[in-house]
């Protein structure tokens, strides 16, 4: 059977959701840490969308590839969508910078 | 002991993967002489851009090193320069004295000293016909893979890169540098968001910084001209694909790198003389063209381009390979892509096995299988950087 969710490293708290039927309520079935797990969808996931394989409380770094690519604004359970809404980058952000400063900079 | 393929060894001890007569053009008023050329004589590859002319100091530099780089390029058994005047800075003499310092034969032929562009076609022909000649006579021979300069590159990705076939080639690129070669990894504006890795993985400091520093310097270079991209990233698309944030993003981007240690950032076209192996990261834009043309010039005898949508990037004289892990992307762009990796995400492959599978793809690219876009001629990969207006 083609797989759902898609998880990179070991490491990581989250999974690439590769199939276009993640709908809410449905059970699907993941290999992690060497067992196949059974996981609830809590809500509808679009195809390349993240889904939390791990639970992640509020505060606790997002993991994919082996990597942190940012940080839980709220606790988000295993199951559910994990995307703009529920994690915020660590990186810079846009705001805090200024056209003007820029053009000094050059 | 390390894997072998068959390669061209060249005067300076540098390696080929081919043994292509360039002909290259030193400003676009060349150009059409330069593809008449070419036209004639069998198995050559001309070089033709829009630049040499009228260019700021800083362009006109990073057009001669790019011009420079072409030809010395390992793949590249020999070269004619054409160029129409003299342009201060970038005439065709100070391109083939720069070339002709790897040994290989390198001529010379000027538009209008030569009587126009006919006679030029004809002297030029000529010349490329002994040099042509000449190379016909050498023969490949076995070398070590520590003797490849890798080209890493993404473009038109999609979800299937950052998780699938970016994973997988960077298994590719750890293997060669295990076996003592060297990758080089660019487009420095998607590497924003990653560097805090970049510093852990980069051999010092100074150097985790020097890299970092490129990445802020494209940066402000793209606010100057009223582009905000960390503001705009994720891009809408981006979010709308799935992609929450900029370091996301960007490492999915840098998965292609592997583990391997960074050992030096290059500048755009700067060629690789340091020899320890490694990944080298280039300061080079998103642009597919420009960033493999300075790969290139770096000295890369062969380059993976991994694409979720598919592509028809080629460079004129770097063998691209294509792969995906999108099937209907595969599907879709058959004629110029190498490998369907999609097995990744039907439990068919492993990102080993998938990563083994490029780096086969590589080892017979490089002892002289042809990829789709050499066969069809697709020579859509060159393109020269600018950092300034015309004038």
């Amino acid at each position: 059977m083609a797989r759902e969710i898609h998880v990179i490293s070991p490491k990581d708290n989250t999974g690439t959701v590769i199939s276009r039927n993640m709908a809410k309520g449905r059970v699907v079935e993941i290999e992690l840490d060497g067992a196949i797990q059974s996981i609830e969808i809590l809500k509808d996931i679009p195809y390349g969308h993240k889904i939390a394989v791990r639970p992640i409380r509020k505060g606790d770094a997002i993991w994919k590839y082996g990597l942190g690519i940012g940080t839980a604004l709220t606790d988000i359970q295993v199951g559910d969508h994990v995307h703009i809404h529920n994690i915020e980058s660590n990186r810079g952000r846009g705001d805090l910078y200024q056209v003007a400063t820029a053009k000094e900079a050059l | 002991m390390s894997d072998r393929f068959w390669g061209y060894i060249r005067p300076n001890g540098s390696v080929g993967i081919r043994n292509t007569i360039l002909i290259l053009s030193g400003t676009i008023y060349a150009n059409s002489t330069a593809e008449r050329v070419a036209a004639t004589i069998s198995g050559a590859v001309a070089i033709t851009h829009p630049l040499g002319r009228c260019q700021v100091r800083p362009d006109l530099r990073m057009t001669f090193k790019t011009l420079v780089g072409m030809g010395k390029n390992p793949n590249v058994g020999g070269v004619v320069v054409i160029d129409h005047f003299r342009e201060e800075g970038c005439t065709a003499e100070d391109i083939a004295a720069e070339i002709a310092k790897t040994g290989k034969p390198v001529e010379v032929v000027n538009i209008r000293r030569a009587g126009g562009a006919i006679e030029a076609t004809a002297e030029a022909t000529r010349k490329a016909l002994y040099i042509k000649r000449e190379l016909s006579k050498q023969k490949r021979e076995l070398v070590s893979v520590s003797n490849l300069l890798f080209g890493l590159n993404c473009g038109t990705s999609d979800t299937s890169s950052g998780i699938g076939s970016n994973v997988a080639l960077g298994v590719c690129s750890d293997k060669i540098i295990a076996q003592g070669g060297r990758s080089v990894l660019a487009e420095v504006m998607e590497l924003m968001g990653a560097e805090e890795y970049i510093r852990q993985r980069s051999v010092s400091p100074e150097i985790g910084e020097k890299i970092v520093g490129y990445i802020e310097h494209l940066e402000r270079r793209a606010l100057a001209s009223g582009e905000d991209i960390r503001g705009s990233q994720p891009t809408g698309d981006n979010i709308l694909g799935g992609l929450s944030t900029i370091e996301e993003k960007s490492l999915g981007a840098y998965m292609k790198s592997g583990s391997a240690p960074i050992i030096n950032g290059l500048e755009y076209a700067e060629e690789c003389t340091q020899k320890d192996p490694g990944v080298y990261v280039m300061y080079t834009p998103g642009h597919g063209s420009e960033s493999i043309t300075g790969i290139a010039a770096a000295g890369a005898q062969i380059l993976v381009f991994s694409t979720g949508g598919g592509h028809t990037i080629s460079h004129p004289i770097m063998p691209t390979i294509k792969i995906t892990g999108n099937s209907e992307s595969f599907a879709l762009m058959k004629d110029t892509m190498e490998l369907d990796l999609s097995g990744i995400f039907r439990d068919e492959l492993t990102i080993e096995q998938a990563g083994e599978l490029i780096y086969e793809e590589v080892l017979e690219t490089c002892s002289g299988k042809l990829t789709k876009s050499e066969i069809l001629h697709e020579q859509t990969g060159f393109a020269i950087h600018r950092v300034g207006v015309s004038i």
